[in-house]
């Protein structure tokens, strides 16, 4: 029996993991879509989004719609490669 | 939601869910580009084979204008759609891929019409059949992969016909796989809003 591999814990979060299920099935999402999306404050949102673009897991552009401010926010390879880790991982404990 | 720590029962729905919420916001507005150039090119091909059966003008070509005031049409619409969408999906990406690499395959036959004996009508056809059959698989949309289909079928017949006709083929092919095809995506896309 193949030991149990402990997941990723950046991915292990309510938020974190939200966002990164969001992100894997789009092009790109707007910060306002994963509020909305994972009804979390926009303040835990931030926080949550500069640890995933930290570990590289996602891209953040900051660009402007008119006057106002616009995140993009789109998942990276390395992003892709940590989610499909993660469900691997998460498969060999409910087997 | 929070940041608390999850159980792998948890986990699985959550991302479940999730990938659900992003589904709901697939491609939308894509009858619209079926629909502006459905109606312009065929119009134009029919008018450029009236003008030319019927000797009306020593220009029909002039028609083809209208394909300017839709191209820019086109580009508002798609900026405003950008602007308004809070999320892309991979599909619109691949969408206006699609269309752009279409886009550039006609611009490069109509550079070189000469050297294809002027037949580029019918080679425009099979073009727009092969944007319009993928459009269909990646939206599954059936009709939409019908009118690819139909587009095909209107371009070996355009080949097998004199230059003039062609326009008559052309019209008759751009109903079939465009119009046609662009209402029924219409009706769909009301009835998931």
């Amino acid at each position: 029996m193949s030991a149990f591999k402990n997941l990723d814990p950046l991915l292990h979060s309510q938020l974190r993991l939200a966002v990164m299920s969001l992100l894997i099935g789009v092009d790109s999402a707007e910060f306002v879509f994963i509020k909305e999306k994972t009804g979390a404050t926009a303040g835990n949102l931030s926080v949550q989004l500069d640890k995933l673009s930290t570990a590289g897991y996602i891209s953040v552009a900051k660009t402007f719609k008119g006057k106002k401010p616009l995140t993009t926010c789109s998942i990276t390879r390395v992003g892709i490669k940590a989610f499909e880790e993660y469900v691997n991982t998460l498969k060999q404990y409910i087997e | 939601m929070s940041n608390k720590e999850l159980t792998t029962d948890e986990s699985l729905d959550l991302i479940t869910n999730m990938i659900g919420q992003a589904k709901r916001n697939l491609a939308r507005g894509g009858s619209f580009y079926f629909l502006l150039w459905g109606w312009v090119v065929m119009l134009a091909n029919l008018g450029h084979y009236l003008i030319d059966k019927y000797d009306w003008y020593e220009h029909p070509y002039i028609v083809w204008a209208a394909t300017i005031p839709a191209g820019i049409a086109s580009m508002i619409y798609g900026a405003r759609h950008d602007r308004k969408a809070a999320v892309r999906s991979h599909l619109d990406r691949l969408y206006g891929l699609i269309w752009m690499a279409v886009f550039i395959g006609v611009l490069i036959i109509l550079f070189f019409m000469a050297d294809v004996s002027y037949n580029v009508n019918a080679i425009i056809l099979t073009f727009a059949g092969i944007g319009t059959f993928i459009s269909g698989c990646a939206l599954r949309f059936n009709p939409l992969i019908l009118g690819g289909i139909a587009l095909w079928i209107s371009s070996i017949i355009a080949f097998n016909l004199d230059l003039t006709d062609q326009y008559l083929a052309g019209a008759i092919g751009i109903l079939a796989g465009y119009l046609i095809p662009g209402y029924l995506l219409k009706r769909v896309e009301r009835e998931r809003i």
